[in-house]
């Protein structure tokens, strides 16, 4: 490892967003001039929801330091890029279906994998596969029916395919 | 070989060579380092989400469905784009409204685009993977949420 890798490793992270924020910040300001209750709930919801989430950032950080330890550059390309092939449809239909979580918390994993040359088209394939929740099926089921989940789900599947399909044309 | 060996060889026979794997808690580290770059981000959508769960209720959103299929579908897909949370509350509010009469189209798109779209998480998204990705991976999304949803209860229908 060079010294300037190590060095990037050690020092402060270049914070991203900063902006955003601000913003958010300021109008939870404007809302506590105008609603100290509301804003003060909206702040214990945001809260609890970022406890909540702690466990699933720390398990995207594992996987993300596993996929970079485990696979080499080549191999990323060979699985998620250009040529992956079918393999790669798959794998991101499946990633997507499986995956736990609200949608942002997997933004930094697709991002380091796009780097290392992902494919865009499986990227859109991945984060329309999570609409099929695996946990929540049998309350789907209870709500709506066996069939309609089947249905359900059936067109979700086919529909990242289309969508994948799409999006590497339009990116062409 | 040695390392410093193996700095003095030539390029092309450096390249045949595969690089000796760094250690698990380096790579856990920059992984850490990189995840904690984004923690404004993350931090800034959940106040975000916080502030439109409280703005925004449930009940609010129900009020939006007038009993019309083509326009229902329009709004829930919309609504469930602007709510965010659980989607076990997407499920539940939908099965209330399917049984106030809204049709099963605007039912199943307002269930479908709570998951995959979210206009809360668009500042992220365009931060992480550029304004181009962003626009055209919800415009596949939004178009995606639509189509799905109709071809579901229209399906549906043709199977009862």
């Amino acid at each position: 490892m060079s010294r300037e890798e190590r060095r990037s490793a050690n020092g402060p992270p270049p914070f991203r967003g900063r902006l955003f924020l601000l913003l958010v910040v300021l109008a939870y300001g404007v809302l506590l001039r105008h609603d100290a209750s509301a804003a003060l709930l909206a702040l214990r919801r945001g809260g609890l929801l970022l406890f909540r989430l702690l466990p699933v950032f720390a398990a995207v950080i594992l996987l993300i330091a596993l996929v970079n330890w485990l696979l080499r550059p080549q191999q990323i390309v060979r699985w998620l890029g250009r040529e992956s092939g079918v393999r790669g449809w798959l794998l991101a239909l499946l990633a997507g279906v499986i995956s736990h979580g609200p949608m942002y918390a997997w933004y930094p994993m697709i991002s380091d994998l796009r780097e290392r040359g992902g494919r865009d088209g499986l990227v859109v394939v991945f984060l329309f596969a999570r609409c099929i929740k695996v946990p929540l099926l049998p309350l789907m089921v209870d709500s709506f029916g066996l069939r309609f989940t089947l249905v359900l789900g059936l067109y979700i599947l086919a529909g990242s395919l289309v969508q994948g399909w799409l999006m590497e044309r339009l990116q062409r | 070989m040695k390392k410093k060996e193996q700095q003095n060889m030539p390029a092309g026979q450096r390249a045949g060579m595969v690089e000796p794997r760094p250690p698990f808690l380096l790579v856990l580290k920059r992984s850490s380092r990189m995840f904690l770059s984004m923690a404004p981000l993350l931090v800034g959508i959940m106040g975000l989400v916080g502030l439109v769960q409280t703005l925004v209720t449930p009940e609010m959103l129900a009020l939006l469905f007038r009993g019309r299929p083509v326009t229902d579908t329009l709004v829930g897909t919309l609504a469930g784009a602007a709510a965010t949370g659980n989607p076990v509350v997407s499920y539940l509010l939908g099965g209330e409204l399917l049984q106030q009469g809204i049709s099963l189209y605007a039912v199943t798109a307002f269930v479908l685009s709570w998951v995959t779209l979210g206009v809360i998480q668009l500042p992220m998204e365009a931060e992480m993977f550029g304004l181009r990705f962003m626009l055209l991976r919800n415009l596949l999304a939004l178009g995606g949420t639509i189509l799905v949803a109709v071809l579901t209860a229209f399906t549906m229908q043709v199977l009862s």
